[in-house]
């Protein structure tokens, strides 16, 4: 076990170092720090100075991710007040930097709680922090999930497999789904909104949900893939959210390993639904928002979030009342109209957008009919992707038993299909071409 | 049933994985125009700032196996996303490169910083949306006035220097958005013009203004630009050649005067830029119309006069690069003695629009010089003076006067620093046309050294 550990903590390193070797200075400071800070709350477990511990690592994680994720937004905003006497501090931001401090911060807190032993093996706890799987973009990984697999793990054909199949998908979620989604928003969106219709601009923002969502969760799959490859068993991160039936609904589904760290160690700590219920929503959301990026926008958004979830905790028996279709579309335009609110950073443009959405002036041209009439099927398939299948179908099911065998048996023969592809996809986006000779 | 799943996965892998060792890799890609990136050298500097991993990365890119064939497939498995209809408008939004210049003025309308650089003039005015329609590209940009005005200052500003003996001619092409032929689209006329004739207004110091729209507007139904191909063909060529003729006092040369010659299945880099089905299945047919003047043609690299032999006209130029029969392509500076023994000299300023112009001029002048002002290194002012020019003709597309960048290169060609041009010397004009034994592809490698 320890070669392996060993083999995939030097891979891991060297994946991270590929485009940004410098930052792995910070990752090894970072897995070095939280390593001593585990050891020594354990050590000191019960004692003041386990707490001061802890909050060393909480302050030392939270200034990392101050200094290089959010350093430009928070010199931008006190010298709009206070003229500073240095430079905006350009760093650029080091990837992964917002998982991998939490998953040390929920290292940390559960150690501090007595819910895990602190990992004595510095190599299984590098891995922990440095697993090429998920490393890039989540899912945050919580220590206690794996804490027996970075000592002892098996990988047999069918991890193997299964792990093949994730991958799979994930790539063609990511390459088939989120890049051609990619491509509509940058149409509807990106080349400015002048003389957008409200029909392409409700278009465009529909584009960016599928873009965001097919995206964000095909890098999960590919991560949960990856590890699985592995031998690491990760938990779900995305389940079907466009099928949810309210915001709080939403939330259980979409980006999952967040929500349950914001809940477990945010929520819960100020009280959770035991006191100041609707105050700790609105702090979790706003910080919620502030994870996703060092802007206003995302706080925005947090706080658009925020007051969605407060009103259905007071309308809560009205809700349960509505007919489910109902409370689907609803939570559907919340939904999407939220992305505006996450695209345009400015908060001009955003205004803008909006106008555009509920009372643009113009009317929609021939070309926006050509890009549905072009998309159909690809509509469709979005569409069928974004069915919920395994909840509508029992796993005890006939309709169930059947996909499955005749999955089992596709399989590898879709796998092959799917990695050619998104090949393909993926060497025409290098594809560019240039009007008179270059060279 | 798992384990053919594995190792069907791992063969997938190796298969791709060998592929890339096994086949020799390609220096240039004649679809994309560029030359195909190399392996980078590792050095401390470049790993660590990650420059090195980059440059990996578009290596192996670049050099994906089967790569032309991907494309071609992507191509295809595009058009399945949907379903199609003849005649379907589509807009097509071309990935916008990096703009490195501002757009600041000084109150007189003059740009300035006057040493930006400027981004592909092409790239300027197409950067936007296209109309594809029923095959052919169009794009939604009809040039802007303001930097008609600019452009029309810099003109003005060299028939200034260049004093009452020298006429200076602004003969600027319109964009093929003029001529869309659906009625939703005709106010692009209109928007061609307005620029156009803000360049004629603006026009000081004796500079004469070529009324090119104004000529081509006259023949509508016939067609004067490509399909599949940013330029105009040679009979919008020729139209804007009838124009500079009416304000240069010279009778043009009818068509049935010359020898005409065609040229087929063209895919210009309009398909290249949209990589359209339909605009793929409606290739160009090129026909051109040899002036019967016999030529000889001197090519000069970006900054020497040490020339060696080109032609007029490259009759072996096909495929992708049909155009390039105009001048044999984008020669930074050309020499081209006639036999019209009328002692009469022209300059002329170009980007690629102005290829297919110029070769009728040959009727008309005993000597022309022809300067690609993207990438001209040699002095105008120098060049005019020593050879003593009578003719300063901007024949240039709408594109390259919609920007501070391209106006600003055009303008230091006056007095950007060349080796002294060299004195009159008399060539004996032979052939118009290019031998076969000339390709394209030496003049690309001839480029490459430059």
């Amino acid at each position: 076990m320890t070669f392996r550990n060993l083999s995939l903590v030097i891979f891991s390193f060297i994946f991270y170092a590929w485009g940004e070797p410098l930052w792995i200075v910070l990752m090894l400071f970072s897995s070095l720090f939280d390593y001593g800070n585990g050891l020594l709350i354990e050590k000191w477990h019960g004692t003041h100075k386990a707490k001061i511990m802890l909050w060393v690592s909480i302050i030392g994680n939270l200034a990392l991710l101050m200094s290089f994720k959010y350093g430009g937004f928070i010199w931008e905003n006190i010298n709009a007040i206070v003229e500073l006497p240095f430079d905006k501090p350009t760093n650029s931001l080091p990837i992964g930097i917002s998982f991998y401090t939490f998953q040390t911060i929920s290292y940390c807190v559960d150690v501090y709680r007595g819910e895990v032993k602190a990992q004595k093996s510095l190599l299984n706890f590098m891995l922990f922090v440095s697993v090429f799987h998920q490393l890039v973009a989540g899912p945050i990984v919580r220590y206690q999930l794996i804490a027996g697999q970075l000592k002892s793990r098996s990988v047999n054909w069918e991890d193997i497999s299964i792990g093949i199949n994730r991958f799979c998908f994930g790539l063609f979620k990511k390459v088939i789904i989120a890049n051609v989604a990619g491509e509509l928003v940058q149409k509807y969106l990106e080349n400015g909104f002048t003389d957008l219709s409200s029909a392409e601009a409700w278009f465009g923002i529909i584009m960016f949900s599928i873009q965001i969502y097919f995206d964000f969760s095909g890098y999960s799959d590919m991560a949960i893939g990856l590890g699985r490859m592995f031998g690491f068993h990760y938990g779900e991160n995305f389940r079907h959210p466009y099928a949810a039936i309210s915001v709080a609904d939403f939330y259980k589904r979409w980006h999952i390993s967040l929500g349950t760290f914001f809940r477990d160690y945010v929520y819960i700590p100020l009280g959770g639904n035991r006191k100041f219920q609707l105050r700790n929503i609105m702090v979790v959301w706003l910080l919620t928002g502030f994870w996703h990026g060092a802007s206003w926008n995302f706080v925005l958004w947090g706080f658009y979030f925020g007051c969605f979830m407060i009103i259905e905790k007071l309308l809560e028996k009205y809700l349960a009342k509505t007919p489910r279709f109902l409370r689907h579309l609803y939570t559907l335009i919340l939904i999407v109209f939220s992305r505006a609110i996450f695209y345009f950073v400015d908060f001009a443009q955003l205004k803008e957008f909006v106008v555009k959405l509920f009372a643009s002036k113009y009317q929609s041209g021939d070309g926006f009919y050509t890009d549905l009439i072009e998309h159909l099927f690809w509509f469709i398939l979005v569409i069928l992707l974004c069915i919920p299948w395994d909840e509508i179908y029992k796993k005890e099911s006939n309709v169930y038993l059947k996909a499955s065998a005749f999955n089992h048996y596709a399989r590898p023969f879709m796998n092959v299909l799917l990695l050619l592809l998104c090949t393909v996809m993926l060497v025409d986006a290098t594809y560019n071409p240039f009007i008179y000779f270059r060279f | 049933m798992h384990r053919i799943n594995v190792i069907l996965f791992l063969l997938m892998l190796a298969g791709g994985l060998s592929s890339f060792f096994l086949i020799p890799p390609k220096e240039i890609s004649e679809d994309e125009k560029r030359r195909l990136a190399t392996f980078p050298n590792l050095t401390w500097q470049g790993y660590i700032n990650g420059s090195w991993a980059d440059s990996v990365d578009l290596y192996i890119n670049d050099h994906f196996p089967a790569r032309d064939k991907c494309v071609e497939f992507a191509d295809w498995l595009k058009y399945q996303k949907g379903l199609h209809f003849k005649d379907q408008e589509k807009i097509f939004v071309s990935q916008k490169k990096s703009k490195k210049e501002n757009e600041a003025f000084d109150e007189e309308g003059m740009p300035l910083d006057t040493n930006m650089n400027f981004l592909d003039d092409f790239e300027e005015a197409y950067s936007g949306s296209m109309l594809i329609l029923d095959g052919s590209v169009f794009p939604l940009n009809g040039g802007s006035p303001k930097m008609g005005r600019v452009f029309a200052k810099m003109v003005s500003q060299y028939a200034a220097n260049l004093g009452p003996k020298t006429r200076v001619f602004s003969c600027v092409a319109p964009l093929s958005s003029a001529f869309i032929p659906a009625e939703k689209y005709k106010h692009y006329n209109g928007k061609n013009r307005a620029t156009l004739q803000a360049i004629g207004n603006s026009l000081t110091n004796g500079a004469i203004f070529s009324d090119v729209l104004g000529e081509m507007n006259n023949h509508v139904n016939e067609k004067m630009f490509f399909s599949t191909d940013h330029h105009w063909n040679a009979k919008g060529a020729y139209y804007a050649y009838v124009a500079f003729c009416k304000s240069a006092g010279f009778q043009p040369v009818p068509l049935e005067n010359m020898d005409r010659r065609v040229k087929y299945k063209f895919l210009g880099s309009l398909y290249q830029h949209t990589r359209d089905p339909s605009v793929r299945n409606n290739p160009d047919t090129m026909e051109y119309f040899i002036p019967r003047v016999k030529t000889s043609a001197i090519r000069y690299g970006k900054t020497g006069y040490k020339g060696s032999k080109s032609q007029v006209f490259c009759n072996s130029c096909s495929g992708g690069n049909t155009y390039s029969t105009f001048l044999c392509g984008d020669i930074p500076l050309i020499k081209i003695t006639t036999g019209v023994k009328n002692g009469r000299k022209a300059c002329v300023i170009k980007n690629s629009m102005g290829n297919a112009f110029t070769v009728y001029l040959v009727s008309h002048y005993e000597e022309i010089w022809v300067m690609d002002f993207r990438y001209a290194y040699q002095n105008l002012t120098d060049l005019m003076v020593t050879n003593e020019v009578d003719d300063l003709i901007f024949a240039v597309g709408m594109y390259a006067a919609m920007s501070n960048g391209t106006i600003n290169r055009i303008r230091n060609l006056a007095t950007q620093k060349g080796p002294p041009a060299p004195k009159p010397v008399k060539q004996n004009p032979t052939d118009t046309i290019l031998p076969k034994e000339i390709l394209v592809q030496p003049l690309i490698e001839d480029t490459l050294k430059q």
